[in-house]
């Protein structure tokens, strides 16, 4: 099976395995193959810029390992995987997220692990050193699980700047540095925590669930929050709550549109009840940096009580934005004209935990 | 001594179900093993240098129980099993 170029794919992280979407007008979709039968998925994602895609790949026994792939149909298995220094006490237990260092940074990947952590790469993923400023940070001691784990699960370096990076640590916090990793800020101000008694800005205790960055202005970051969904003004050095007009403020699945200021969620009732609210599967999108939300439904099912994990939107970088919302049902939803009409990519895959898609070139 | 590989591991000896490989102690024997097939040490033991916690040891037909691979003695003659814990039900 050869993925034709001038397409666009998908990469669809299940439970059981990685399945590997292309085609040429978005529209009409070929299954180019699965991979990793049986095994978590985590996140896969293929880099256009680097050539390259790579994979998490988190045996529930053998622990994880990180492949990659110019292809796309064939992967190959790095040589070892991040691992901390056994004097931490700490072992890797899956590899969350995975990303390139983008312009500034060319031929760098960066992997976010739990327990929380952030670990390099200069080669592919053969070999793999830990960015000890963020492990060592002063309030490293008092970061505590959520449900999911300890994970590092965004990781978004600064296209323009290879000493800048912000990261996110579910139910610990957001963090960035400004000199290549070796010293790191929480980056909370302007967040609310709802389950602390005493609301004053603490550093940790925060629940982000994925960050993204505009896509024409890198000063711009959107938050999922466990409560709520933030936009950073760079200019104002703290996050601003944009929620007003989602249908719940509780979600996971973020992206980015290609237009500067649009972005996409996908809200779930709460963290009680972790499905489409009312019944009915609905993405929103803001083009106004979260000033206002439009509900878009044209195309998704009702009724419809489904669950979207932390990775599970995404969007293409095309214009217009092709975006992906993946299903915890097993579903893949799809549109390629920013999101006024969806349909459905994939269906009765095992419960999907990522979803990603870029062009093909 | 032999090495039997489980199904999930074969692929470091480009599908082998055993391999030879020697040492007198577990966490030897992992590394004459990661010599000859890099990084599959790492899919046995923790970084903490463990058995990891849903793989098991059997040495002979006997399940060890020692954690450390250090304190876990091995000869030549002996068959070494590597094998996936049975787990499921939750994912």
């Amino acid at each position: 099976m050869t993925i034709p170029r001038d397409s666009t794919v998908a990469l669809v992280g299940t439970r059981k395995g990685l399945y590997v979407f292309h085609s040429r007008d978005r529209r009409k979709w070929k299954l180019a193959g699965r991979y990793f039968d049986g095994v978590p998925i985590h996140h896969a994602r293929y880099d256009p810029e680097e050539g390259v895609a790579w994979a998490t790949v988190n045996n529930f026994q053998f622990g994880p390992v990180v492949h990659r792939s110019k292809t796309l149909t064939k992967w190959t298995r790095g040589k070892t995987g991040p691992a901390y220094a056994k004097k931490t006490g700490w072992s890797v237990a899956k590899v969350w997220n995975l990303v390139g260092g983008g312009p500034a940074e060319p031929g760098v990947l960066y992997a976010g692990v739990e327990p929380a952590g952030l670990f390099r790469s200069e080669d592919d993923g053969d070999s793999w050193t830990l960015v000890s400023g963020l492990t060592s940070h002063a309030t490293r001691a008092k970061w505590n699980p959520g449900a999911g784990g300890l994970c590092l699960h965004t990781i978004l370096p600064d296209p323009k700047n290879a000493k800048r990076m912000v990261i996110g640590i579910s139910a610990v916090a957001v963090f960035r540095t400004e000199d290549g990793g070796a010293s790191w800020k929480p980056m909370n101000d302007g967040m609310t925590a709802r389950w602390f008694p005493d609301p004053k800005p603490r550093d940790i205790g925060y629940c982000p669930h994925k960050l993204a960055r505009d896509m024409e202005d890198p000063n711009t970051i959107y938050q999922q929050h466990h409560w709520g969904v933030f936009r950073w003004d760079e200019g104002r050095s703290r996050w601003v709550d944009v929620s007003r007009g989602l249908s719940s403020s509780f979600g996971f699945g973020l992206a980015a549109g290609t237009r500067g200021g649009s972005a996409f969620v996908v809200p779930l009732t709460s963290d009680g009840d972790r499905v489409t609210p009312g019944g009915e599967m609905a993405v929103y999108r803001t083009r106004s940096r979260g000033r206002s939300w439009q509900r878009l439904t044209t195309g998704l099912p009702h009724p419809a009580e489904l669950t979207i994990l932390r990775e599970g939107v995404a969007s293409d970088g095309q214009d217009p934005t092709g975006v992906y919302v993946a299903t915890e049902q097993g579903q893949v939803f799809a549109t390629r004209d920013g999101g006024d009409h969806w349909g459905l990519l994939a269906e009765n895959l095992p419960p999907a935990m990522s979803v990603t898609a870029s062009t093909f070139p | 001594m032999v090495v039997v590989l489980p199904a999930a591991l074969r692929e470091y000896a480009k599908g082998a179900s055993e391999v030879k490989a020697s040492g007198h102690t577990l966490d030897a024997l992992l590394a004459n093993l990661d010599a000859k097939f890099p990084g599959i040490r790492q899919r046995v033991l923790e970084d903490t240098g463990v058995v990891r916690q849903y793989v098991h040891v059997f040495v002979n037909g006997d399940q060890v129980e020692q954690p450390d691979p250090r304190r876990v003695r091995v000869k030549d003659g002996d068959t070494v099993h590597i094998i996936p814990s049975i787990a499921g039900g939750t994912q």
